[in-house]
């Protein structure tokens, strides 16, 4: 049988990042930062009110010294594609107003801050806290607002903000591929500015529906796993680890529950979905 | 007409109604609708077309290539350089965040005069030409009185276009006191250049070894490898194997295959306990040192005396006694003195980003590792890097003044004849200012790059020294600390802004020069450093103004650079794989042309300042055991800024909740070594050392050595501005200088410490 | 000659002591309004809320009130649609209690949103699929009801009355108020139900998901029925108060009686569905997502399985039991305390619902968040209750509310 090519028109764009390459360098929040037009305050220790559009998650084995061993995970928004794979990403369903949406197209989750009127249901909804508010006023302090990215738009006190995986490249990419009269985008063309700026490549980015993309392998691998499955939120970041505890911190499961089980199992009703 | 009450109401409900079916109240709610989209105090960035522009991040020794996105005249982003040879596109949060320092309000921006006392923050605007006058005039003043040997320049590195000029005018000037600040680089680069005879840097192939055994080094915890490094690592596809030797679990721990926790101080002997194995089993590669190794066996100096060799020093360090010295178990040093002998391109690597100085014995006992594998200019080893050759100099005339301020000894007593190989002691410079009876021995100091007031080791002794020096100039681009208590601001642009040479970064396999350039215009009234030296030599005349032939530092740099500079221009580096070539025969400059295990030059040092000693093992931290059981060591984070550069408020604000809290700044302490102290997580205690105390948080870590207290360095920041000052403390503030009797270096690895719940 | 302002053959107190009382509830309503003015200019950085916490005390207090307020629609459902005739004593109470509540309601809501100028979003990009869609629109329709239902009794002050429009449109209103009240039950019962429906459908928040019937989850019928059950309860306890305070017999015993039967049957089969739903979720759809139900009350310091065993048993099926019971009932201070641990019950549900859903950690490597709400939230969510006051006591003095009150207090 000869592989199809794959002409979808429909993408998934996704996520794989490898929990063994990195570092917690904390280059992805900061080019997200920068990228984003992210606000900073002078104390942004209250991490439950610091504008992060991926955190980065120390998480340990809670072994003791010197059995000790780390992990970082870091956290985007989970480009959820919610139960049934039908784009009810848990905070879509439940925004009234329509401020946060599903693209069929892409399987991106956008948040559209002039629509947004700051009910924080869609807070509420989301299991991985991936959603953060403008409790403040934005503010940039002598002649910042010049690094300002003019694609994104800054956004105003008592609106949800989030991840949108550089929506904004996307559409750059794409109207460029347009110009040139070609309807797919390659690999490169579209990147997220976490992705590439991550400096030990843990990130990688690209259509999961795209056997050309690495993605598309990475997030069939053996060792491939999402945060949260159970809960049916169907996201559309994977990540690696060779490590059994980690992949095991990744969900919640009763004791005396084979979690590679449970999950491999997962994986197979995934794969004849 | 008068109006009854049923008339009134009438009216008002009619207009009520009347009013809801006109279009006024919906397109008034629709307006503030709008309006709150659109309230003028959200800025909206201006649009235009996007340029990239290559550069050089300049903000650690590292040398990472970068892109810089403009439109307009505006920085809007820094991204790695794909396809720059350092970084290949990797690049740490410190160069990803520095539009922030660059338009941010820690600026200085235009020179300035103090105008109330020191440090009381009053400063009054100057003109250039005013500012510079004033330091002509001192400077002029000071030679005429015969004093040029007083004058003192600071500088962070001696590596690129602008220090030489800087140590150039000095020499010109008449003053020898051209000091760099201190560096994790030094031990290695004195090591190397006793044991290899070369000044210079020591490049290690991280994409192509396949065993990397490193002594606490940094390498992911924001070493200046950095930006290499991870890059490296990315690339790798775990091919190689990494092994941490480290008593706490830091990052690159974290990454490593293997996690060795070894004892803080330990590492010499470790070092020397893995080669016992490796020579007792006889895995070392016999070739290369009987090619090129040089008292790998006993041997006689030309007086005839016997010295022992390699063999016969690494005897006394069976795994036995090093078990009991480093705590780790006597298999796990077998069976590392064997993986590495047997990896087929391993390094050693020590001292790339120790928040703790490593000492000069150290340096040698890691780097004689490397020689037993006898892996030097091979892919996947060690590769021997040389100063920097592409200023092609001007030869200069100096006066006798000059020469007679050149003959003076050095303030900081670097290169006498007790430390004769060490070239700066910057730690020494506090002592030796405080311990001066009557002036000052520095009359007037520059400091041109480096924040010594925050960097050097003891805040409190090198706050009092600077209180004595009369006249204290600073070039920083920042409102630092340093720039906080001089009294004449001479702002140097922020490099993105400005050109400037990057010489080849620390751990290169091959030379690497980088341009920084200008990528917009230049944001506030800011001259470069070089140029305001240029012109002071300019301005004092004679032999000193012939030694600066140059328009400025641009016109300087594309004389001296000549055809490298097209290149530079063009993709931003230039690099030279050749450098790689040199064959085993050429690279080693010692008077036994060979790899020395024991520098015959180090011998002569020790005899020189009378230390017959062979090794010094364990550098001892001062202070009682007693009343400081506990071991205070300092760590890097790859999102703090622990050098002159404080971090950006992006940096800031990934740290976590236990990390800094409000303006605390935690300590690490293993769970076990705090309930013997009553401590639970996040309790505020104070810890104390001989040097000082500080108030602290406490985080309970089992990744970290029972006995251990550790500290991110790069925070308690009086300077730049209220996003970043007022934050923690300075663990550097804490650790006095522990000297190195082989060096002169500091070496203090940690400091004895207490702790006490506050 | 003027008219008097109070009703005829009603005494009240002194003008002087209703104006200290006025002036004293007026302090705290100002202290309210001045929490309030902070947040609508500073925004909402003036609460304890955080990213964990994007619903605290205000949705609890939203949820909580409006629950309350049921007593309203189930009381409306009694008289007019079933029929109960004892109801009219207390009816007009009912939706005064209810107009409050509702009124409480949007104006918290009002509070809560980041983005007030925009708060008519709902409406206009109203998302279908959206509980908060249904809520706002049934919400806003129910008080327009509910509005309406005051109105007459408004217009029945003695001056107003002698107007002749206004006499004119109180004696139409009253005509159809009966298809008001229908339609205030129809609404009632989505916008209830959509309350539960709020929490239910988070199915990526284990403890607050519920599975259920067609698109509404379990909590959607859970929210209505306990509304109806311990509104009534409310109203009761609320008149109670005000007999307390005015030192009178309001409300005719009959009335006290049916209402506090038909509460009693309603919380009792409320407790049982109630109690059947939290098993199956423990039993059934917790472990399905990994979790085990002492997982959601331990490892910290404040829900533990008390909170459970208090809303379920102390203050679900203990008043049920006394409020069915003709004895229980019948003893004043048993009715009383029932009524009071009803409405505890009941608001234990709603904090539950809301805070401990955000509480509880999701990763295993997270923690519980914790969450204090700041004066200026404690401010405004009191400032109902001044507001209330005030208008409770403002109808008392100047309308017919109790029409038996006369009857009830001979001789006065
Ligand atoms: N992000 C970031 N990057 C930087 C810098 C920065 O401030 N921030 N600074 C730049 C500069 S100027 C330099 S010199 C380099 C410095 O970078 P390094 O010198 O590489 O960094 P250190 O903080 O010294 O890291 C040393 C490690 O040694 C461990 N350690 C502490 N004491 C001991 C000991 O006694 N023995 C052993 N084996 N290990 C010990 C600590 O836990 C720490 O993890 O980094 C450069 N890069
Ligand atoms: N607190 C603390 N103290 C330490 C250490 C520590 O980790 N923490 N580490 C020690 C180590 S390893 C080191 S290397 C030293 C580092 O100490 P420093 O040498 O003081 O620090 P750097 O960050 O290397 O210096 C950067 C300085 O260069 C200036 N600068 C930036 N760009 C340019 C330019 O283009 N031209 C010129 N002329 N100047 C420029 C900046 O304004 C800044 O003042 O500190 C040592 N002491
Ligand atoms: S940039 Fe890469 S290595 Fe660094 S924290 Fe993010 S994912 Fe990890
Ligand atoms: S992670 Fe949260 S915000 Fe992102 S799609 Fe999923 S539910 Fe929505
Ligand atoms: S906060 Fe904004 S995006 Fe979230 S649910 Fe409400 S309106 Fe929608
Ligand atoms: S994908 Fe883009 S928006 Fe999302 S975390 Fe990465 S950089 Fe930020
Ligand atoms: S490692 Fe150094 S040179 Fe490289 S990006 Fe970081 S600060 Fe810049
Ligand atoms: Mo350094």
């Amino acid at each position: 049988m000869t592989q199809q090519p794959q002409h979808t028109k429909t993408k998934r764009y996704g996520m794989v990042i490898d929990l063994d390459k990195c570092t917690g360098c904390g280059a992805c929040m900061v080019a997200c930062y920068a990228e984003n037009n992210v606000p900073f305050r002078q104390d942004e220790s209250d991490k439950m009110r610091s504008l992060n559009w991926i955190r980065v998650m120390k998480v340990d084995n809670g072994k003791p010294f010197p059995d000790t061993q780390v992990c970082y995970i870091p956290m985007p928004c989970m480009q959820c594609d919610g139960q049934h794979m039908q784009g009810h990403s848990p905070c879509v369903s439940v925004c009234p107003a329509v401020a946060t949406d599903y693209d069929q197209t892409t399987g991106i989750v956008s948040q559209i801050y002039t629509r947004c009127f700051g009910c924080r249901y869609c807070m509420a909804a989301c299991p991985y806290h991936a959603r953060k508010f403008n409790w403040w006023d934005p503010k940039w302090p002598a002649d910042m607002e010049k690094y300002l990215n003019p694609d994104v738009s800054a956004r105003m006190r008592g609106v949800v903000e989030k991840c949108s995986f550089c929506y904004h490249r996307y559409q750059k990419a794409r109207d460029k591929a347009y110009v040139e009269g070609r309807e797919e985008l390659h690999e490169d063309e579209y990147q997220t500015a976490c992705a590439q700026a991550c400096p030990t490549n843990a990130i990688t980015f690209g259509d999961l529906h795209n056997p050309e993309h690495s993605v598309y392998s990475r997030s069939r691998s053996k060792t491939a796993f999402r945060l949260l499955e159970r809960l049916n939120t169907n996201p559309k970041v994977y990540y690696l680890s060779s490590k059994s505890w980690v992949r095991r911190k990744a969900d919640n499961y009763l004791e005396g529950e084979n979690f590679e089980q449970i999950r491999e199992k997962a994986r197979k009703a995934a794969a004849t979905h | 007409m008068k109006i009854d009450r049923r008339c009134f109401l009438s009216l008002v409900i009619g207009g009520a109604v009347g009013t809801t079916l006109t279009p006024v109240p919906w397109k008034l709610t629709d307006d503030i609708a709008i309006w709150s989209q659109n309230w003028p105090w959200t800025p909206v960035p201006e649009d235009g077309p996007s340029k990239f522009v290559k550069s050089v991040c300049n903000q650690c020794p590292g040398g990472c290539g970068i892109t810089v996105r403009t439109i307009g005249d505006r920085a809007i982003k820094i991204e790695g350089q794909p396809d720059h040879p350092v970084n290949k596109g990797s690049l740490c949060p410190r160069a990803i965040s520095a539009t922030q320092h660059f338009y941010g309000p820690s600026r200085i921006q235009g020179p300035m005069k103090r105008a109330g006392e020191r440090g009381q923050g009053k400063w009054e605007k100057i003109s250039w030409d005013e500012a510079i006058k004033t330091v002509t005039e001192k400077l002029a003043e000071l030679r005429t009185r015969g004093k040029p040997h007083t004058v003192a320049c600071i500088s962070d590195t001696d590596r690129n276009g602008s220090s030489y000029l800087l140590d150039r005018f000095l020499k010109a000037y008449g003053s020898p006191n051209f000091i760099r600040t201190p560096s994790s680089a030094d031990a290695q680069e004195l090591a190397l250049y006793l044991s290899c005879g070369r000044q210079g840097t020591i490049g290690y192939d991280f994409r192509k070894a396949d065993f990397i055994l490193s002594f606490g080094c940094a390498l992911m915890d924001g070493c200046d490898a950095a930006g290499q490094v991870m890059s490296a690592f990315g690339e790798q596809d775990k091919k190689t194997r990494l092994v941490q030797i480290e008593a706490r679990l830091s990052d690159t721990a974290a990454k490593a295959a293997q996690w060795v926790p070894a004892k803080p101080g330990s590492e010499t002997v470790l070092a020397l306990g893995l080669g016992h194995v490796i020579v007792r089993d006889g895995l070392y590669n016999k070739a290369f040192i009987e090619d090129h190794g040089f008292a790998f066996e006993d041997w006689q100096d030309d007086a005839g005396n016997t010295h022992p060799g390699y063999r016969s020093l690494v005897q006394a360090h069976s795994p036995d006694k090093v078990a009991k010295a480093t705590g780790l178990s006597e298999k796990v040093i077998e069976s590392l003195a064997r993986s590495f002998a047997r990896a087929r391109r391993p390094v050693a690597v020590s001292g790339l980003g120790s928040a703790a100085p490593v000492s000069l014995d150290q340096s040698l006992a890691v780097f004689a590792l490397n020689a037993l594998a006898g892996n030097f200019q091979k892919p996947g080893g060690v590769f021997l890097i040389d100063e920097p050759d592409y200023l092609s100099w001007t030869e200069m005339k100096i006066d006798k003044t000059a020469s007679a301020g050149n003959q003076q000894p050095r303030v900081d007593g670097a290169g006498s004849e007790r430390f004769a190989h060490t070239r700066y002691l910057p730690n020494q410079l506090p002592e030796a200012i405080n311990s001066a009876k009557g002036d000052s021995p520095v009359q007037a100091l520059l400091v041109a790059g480096g924040n010594p007031l925050y960097t050097l080791a003891d805040t409190q002794a090198v706050e009092k020294a600077f209180e004595k020096i009369p006249f204290i100039v600073s070039f920083s681009t920042f409102m630092d600390e340093t720039a906080e208590q001089a009294d004449l601001l001479l702002p140097h642009p922020h490099f993105l802004e400005s050109y400037q040479d990057v010489p080849t970064p620390r751990g290169m396999a091959h030379t690497v020069i980088s341009l920084a350039r200008p990528v917009v215009k230049p944001q506030y009234d800011t001259r470069p450093t070089a140029d305001v030296v240029i012109q002071i030599a300019k301005n004092l005349g004679g032999f000193i103004e012939n030694a600066f032939p140059w328009k400025n530092y641009e016109d300087f740099l594309q004389k001296s650079l000549s055809d490298q500079w097209k290149t530079l221009e063009k993709q931003g580096y230039w690099s030279d794989s050749k450098s790689r070539d040199t064959s085993l025969d050429e690279i080693f400059r010692t008077a036994s042309q060979r790899f020395e295990f024991f520098p015959m030059s180090k011998l002569a040092a020790m005899n020189g300042n009378g230390n017959k000693k062979a090794g010094v093992e364990k550098i001892e931290l001062p202070g009682d055991i007693a009343k400081m059981p506990l071991v205070l060591v300092p760590y890097i984070s790859m999102r703090i800024s622990d050098g002159a550069v404080a971090n950006t408020p992006f940096m800031t604000k990934t740290l976590d909740a236990n990390v800094v809290l409000e303006n605390d700044v935690f300590v690490e302490i293993n769970p076990k070594t705090a309930s013997e102290y009553g401590l639970s997580q996040g309790d505020k205690a104070t810890v104390k050392t001989q040097a000082g105390q500080a108030e602290v948080r406490v985080n309970l870590f089992e990744g970290i050595m029972p006995g251990l207290v550790a500290m991110p360095a790069g925070l308690g920041r009086t300077g730049f501005s209220d996003y970043i000052a007022g934050k923690g403390a300075n663990v550097y503030g804490l650790v006095a200088p522990a000297v190195d009797p082989a060096s002169g270096l500091n070496a203090a690895w940690g400091a004895k410490a207490a702790i006490a719940k506050a | 000659m003027t008219t008097p302002a109070i009703p005829e053959g009603v005494k009240r107190c002194p003008t002087r002591q209703f104006t200290l009382w006025l002036a004293v509830v007026g302090a705290v309503l100002l202290w309210g309004v001045y929490a309030m003015f902070l947040i609508w200019y500073k925004g909402l950085n003036q609460t304890g809320m955080n990213d964990a916490y994007g619903f605290a005390l205000w949705i609890w207090a939203d949820l909580a009130v409006i629950a309350l307020g049921g007593g309203a629609f189930f009381s409306g459902f009694l008289t007019y649609i079933i029929g109960k005739k004892e109801l009219k004593s207390i009816i007009n109470y009912a939706v005064i209690i209810g107009f409050i509540c509702y009124s409480s309601a949007l104006l918290i809501l009002a509070l809560d949103i980041g983005q007030p100028l925009r708060g008519w979003f709902i409406f206009w990009h109203a998302n279908v699929h959206s509980m908060l869609t249904e809520v706002a629109f049934c919400l806003s329709c129910y008080f327009a009801v509910l509005t309406i239902e005051f109105i007459p009794l408004v217009l029945e002050n003695p001056k107003l009355d002698r107007i002749p429009f206004l006499h004119h449109l109180s004696h139409n209103l009253h005509e159809v108020m009966a298809v008001f009240a229908a339609t205030g039950v129809f609404l009632s019962f989505f916008h209830q139900g959509s309350l539960g429906g709020v929490a239910g459908v988070l199915y990526g928040r284990p403890f607050a998901f519920r599975e259920g019937l067609l698109i509404w989850p379990w909590t959607f019928f859970l929210f209505t029925w306990s509304a109806a059950a311990v509104g009534p309860c409310f109203t009761m306890l609320v008149t109670w108060l005000t007999e307390k305070i005015t030192q009178k017999k309001l409300v005719r015993p009959e009335a006290f009686q049916l209402l506090a039967k038909i509460s009693g049957w309603m919380l009792l089969t409320y407790m049982i569905a109630k109690i059947a739903d939290t098993w199956y979720w423990a039993a059934v759809t917790a472990p399905s997502k990994g979790f085990s139900l002492m997982d959601f009350y331990s490892s910290n310091p404040v829900y533990g399985i008390w909170i459970l065993i208090a809303e379920l048993v102390i203050c679900g099926i203990v008043p049920a039991l006394i409020l069915i019971t003709r004895k229980g009932r019948e003893n004043k201070p048993l009715l009383v305390t029932a009524a009071i641990l009803a409405v505890l019950g009941v608001c234990i549900n709603r904090w539950v619902m809301v805070l401990q859903v955000m509480a509880a950690p999701l990763l295993p490597f997270q923690d519980w968040y914790m969450y204090m709400p700041t004066w200026q939230e404690v401010a405004t969510t009191i400032l109902p209750v001044a507001y209330g006051a005030i208008l409770i006591s403002l109808a008392h003095r100047y309308l017919p509310v109790f029409p038996h009150e006369k009857e009830l207090n001979p001789g006065q």
